[in-house]
């Protein structure tokens, strides 16, 4: 096939070029290449000499393959989840999918920009991969190439995924958030079943190890040497069949989003604002009235700041029943988790289950806190309703309350979904309930970091996307980056640093506090809330003079 | 007691080294409608902020009401109304909803408040349209809602920026009644807009702006005679070898500040002019007795576009 006509691809030269003029791509190339750099540094050897089968550099390669990894999943995915749905919002695509260039050549050029700019992602930590393979016990065939090879699948199949959901979404907030959402199952829920419900055989057994390949996690630790305990929790698949299920995968969402790219999509009739009156509904109506998103709303009451009424109303996904349905969902899953440990279906202890419900909880915060957050302010800037706010007597710290508590108080009902599943826990172990107490104040203090940072990112970012790319981001960057630190205990990072670094992770203080495997040595209460409070403050500080700034006359 | 609502005295505002207004004094009475004019970049927008409390001037001051707008943000934006050339739209609001939150926003109790959003869609005929999502709403529905919302506050004066922006033809008539009905209600209209023969049927002051300058402000008539003094002629003759023998005529008599300009094609010869009307009589008395067959004499009618124009093309 001649590489020619792809080369010459306008979308894909635009695409490219536009991204790597961004400071941001330099940023975050930088940032990779400090952290994967800097991790081989501090366990480079001393000694003049190599060791054939070093168990040393198989402890530096595994975090940074997780390091490396990690950015792949969240960054990959954030410009395709915005590329089709962001032109579609400005018009540009109309013009694309009109001109003699093919949709096909369209999709390939927005693809391959992200694939190549994934590429890049991972290239600059080569000089880390390769540091480790000059340490000894790393291998070329074995270990460098599969794991370049997993890490080009990643990039092919969640810039895929974004282009898809993009393709799908009417904003970009939501096609950011579907975006990461998937991305969440794919990664991680997809493993669920597996390690879940190990006792399965058949047809569900092999369902359950069909939908591992889905995860780069099994791929990853196969590679890293980690297979023992991939096998220990009932996982058996490895790096080969990760990447069949991707190309599959890929060509899937590729055909997918190929069958959407058609001048058609443009060709979508308005809204009639349908309104269900609750006088004319029926029995069902009536009983679901409450949470109908086509009632009729009443104005918003004096008791009410009208900003956070307002930011509950116009986001889809912040709607009543929309809440009601992830709350059902978290406490669902909540209930069953501990369910299962208590018949014995999986030999968890009440410590483990407490670990995976604390996990749960952590990752409905960052999938949903920083697309909520990242919103607040941004998104008003870019549509022009802060000019028309600034215009109101309505005072900045109203503006502020009002838009923080809208995000707030999603995360916390979220939060409080999984409580039937800790009363569960302290019946079953009434001796933890000072634990569950702790674990809760520890999500307490980590919803309010995800609204403020969030909210922070997002005051001081010209556009949406950039927000929530931005806050998934920097909340990313506390959340997961202390616990790669947490990987890396012993080695390279010493128990000091390490219990430092997860002082400011309020997810790691909740886990610390149930005993999760491998957190049991760590004592990070009460310091691990001054400090998750004392960042929350400072956030809120800069939110404070920021807002101050944006509402003052020029 | 004085009639004047909006006034401002050299104002002036920069940005570094940058004049974005320069010395600006103007003064609107109530029930007038302002049409301010001027290409982009002119310093409409500065001006505007100025008086909706969004921006403080350099120098100078801006008084709406008789009250500071620098110095007293928060009592203006209950006396203005602003629309800016951005809609603001959010997303899965209802136009109801989208009434009732800014209604909230300005304080307006509940009650009063719905009473409120069903006259002003009453009076912007946009009830029809309650329930439609805001987002999804033509251009020129937007614009009308975007006139509710202003309204809401039973504000005394309403500063639209670009308001006939990409509106259809019907639309644009629509608009111009609804203004022309605004200040029939007593509300004092400062409107910007870049279709100008739109703003010369409504407005009954004008200010011209250019560089940050104001270059000419009065009544339409007062602008016209001040900025176009002269007037333009156009001579029609029947037919094409009587062009030439025309503009023989008529350059024995024009002077030098009065270019002929001729088209053979046409059959027409153009010039301007500050000849009384007898002295033009006696010009076409010439003609006839040349014996050239004169099928029209007429004056070409300036407008405010020309009046625009004879300001801007010196920039």
């Amino acid at each position: 096939m001649n590489p020619q006509p792809l080369l010459n691809n306008p979308i894909l030269q635009r695409e490219l070029t536009s991204r790597l003029r961004s400071p941001n791509a330099l940023i975050a190339l930088a940032i990779v290449a400090l952290v994967s750099c800097g991790l081989v540094l501090m366990r480079w050897p001393a000694e003049a000499s190599i060791d054939l089968v070093s168990q040393g550099s198989i402890q530096v390669f595994r975090p940074v393959t997780y390091a490396i990894a990690i950015a792949i999943m969240m960054l990959s995915p954030a410009f395709p989840a915005t590329a089709i749905v962001s032109e579609r919002k400005k018009g540009t695509l109309v013009l694309m999918l009109n001109s003699p260039t093919p949709p096909w050549m369209v999709y390939v050029g927005k693809l391959l920009a992200n694939v190549l700019l994934g590429v890049l992602l991972f290239s600059v930590s080569l000089p880390a991969i390769f540091a480790c393979y000059a340490m000894g016990g790393i291998s070329i065939t074995g270990h460098i190439l599969p794991l370049l090879m997993v890490f080009l699948g990643m990039a092919f199949q969640y810039s895929a995924l974004g282009l898809w959901v993009s393709s799908r979404s009417q904003s970009i907030d939501a096609s950011l958030r579907w975006t990461y959402s998937i991305l969440l199952f794919l990664v991680v829920l997809s493993i669920g079943p597996s390690v879940l419900v190990g006792k399965l055989s058949g047809i569900y057994a092999w369902i359950a190890q069909a939908l591992t390949t889905l995860s780069p996690i099994p791929a990853l630790q196969q590679i890293t040497g980690a297979l023992g305990q991939s096998k220990s929790i009932g996982i058996s698949t490895g790096w080969v069949e990760y990447l069949i299920m991707c190309a599959v995968s890929t060509i899937g969402l590729a055909i997918a989003t190929l069958y959407k790219l058609h001048p058609n999509m443009m060709d979508r009739a308005r809204d009639a604002g349908k309104v269900i009156e609750a006088k004319e509904s029926s029995w069902f109506r009536r009983i679901s009235y409450l949470v109908d998103p086509n009632r009729r709303k009443s104005g918003i009451p004096f008791w009410l700041n009208p900003v956070m009424v307002k930011e509950f109303r116009t986001r889809k996904f912040g709607r009543l029943h929309w809440l009601l349905r992830l709350i059902a969902v978290g406490a669902v899953v909540s209930i069953l988790l501990t369910v299962v440990a208590a018949t014995g279906t999986v030999n968890w202890g009440v410590d483990r289950i407490a670990s995976s419900m604390v996990l749960m909880q952590i990752g409905f915060l960052l999938l949903l806190g920083p697309s909520l957050g990242a919103n607040l302010i941004a998104s008003e800037v870019e549509s022009g309703g802060w000019q028309l706010m600034r215009a109101s007597p309505i005072s900045p710290w109203r503006i502020l309350t009002g838009k923080l508590m809208s995000t707030f108080l999603t995360l916390l009902l979220l939060l409080f979904a999984t409580l039937p599943g800790y009363v569960m826990m302290s019946y079953i172990q009434p001796a933890i309930g000072g634990q569950v107490s702790n674990v809760i104040i520890s999500l307490l203090i980590a919803t309010a970091m995800v609204t403020i940072l969030s909210a922070c990112v997002s005051a001081y970012s010209k556009t949406s996307a950039a927000a929530t790319a931005g806050s998934y981001a920097v909340l990313l960057l506390l959340f997961a980056g202390t616990l790669l630190i947490w990987l890396g205990r012993g080695n390279p990072f010493g128990p000091v640093f390490v219990e430092r670094a997860l002082l400011i992770n309020p997810a790691a203080t909740a886990l610390a506090e149930m005993k999760a495997p491998g957190f049991e040595t760590f004592q990070l209460i009460p310091k691990g809330w001054y400090v998750g409070l004392a960042i929350c403050a400072a956030g809120l500080i800069v939110l404070i003079l920021r807002i101050a700034r944006l509402t003052r006359p020029e | 007691m004085s009639d004047t609502v909006v006034e401002t005295k050299n104002l002036t505002k920069t940005y570094g080294a940058f004049t974005a207004l320069n010395d600006l004094s103007i003064h609107v009475n109530r029930g007038q409608i302002l049409g301010f004019i001027g290409p982009n970049g002119a310093g409409k927008t500065t001006t505007i902020k100025i008086l909706v409390g969004l921006s403080k001037p350099t120098s100078g001051s801006a008084t709406i009401a008789g009250v500071d707008c620098s110095q007293n943000a928060s009592k203006i934006k209950q006396l203005v109304g602003y629309m800016p050339d951005k809609f603001g739209s959010y997303d899965n609001m209802r136009v109801h909803e989208y009434l009732d939150f800014f209604g909230a926003i300005f304080g307006i109790p509940g009650k009063a408040r719905k009473a409120r959003i069903q006259e002003v869609m009453e009076t912007t005929n946009t009830t029809y349209m309650q329930d439609r999502y805001v987002e999804s709403l033509s251009h020129g529905m937007q614009q009308r809602v975007g006139i509710a919302r202003t309204l809401l506050h039973n504000p005394e004066v309403l500063i639209l920026d670009e308001p006939a922006n990409g509106l259809d033809p019907k639309a644009r008539i629509e608009m111009r009644q609804l203004l022309l009905q605004l200040a029939a209600q007593g509300k004092t209209l400062i409107v910007t807009s870049h279709i100008l023969p739109e703003l010369s049927r409504i407005c009954n002051v004008v200010a011209i702006v250019t560089a940050g300058k104001l270059r000419a402000f009065g009544s339409v008539d007062e602008v016209m005679s001040s900025l176009c003094p002269q007037r333009s002629y156009e001579v029609q003759v029947a037919n094409a070898e009587h062009v030439g023998s025309a503009e023989r005529v008529l350059r024995e008599v024009l002077s030098e500040t009065e270019p002929l300009t001729s088209s053979p094609a046409e059959l027409t010869l153009r010039f301007p002019t500050v000849r009384t009307e007898a002295e033009l009589a006696d010009l076409l008395h010439k003609l006839v007795a040349a014996k050239i067959p004169v099928t029209q004499f007429r004056e070409l009618t300036s407008d405010l576009e020309d009046a625009f124009l004879s300001v801007a093309g010196k920039d």
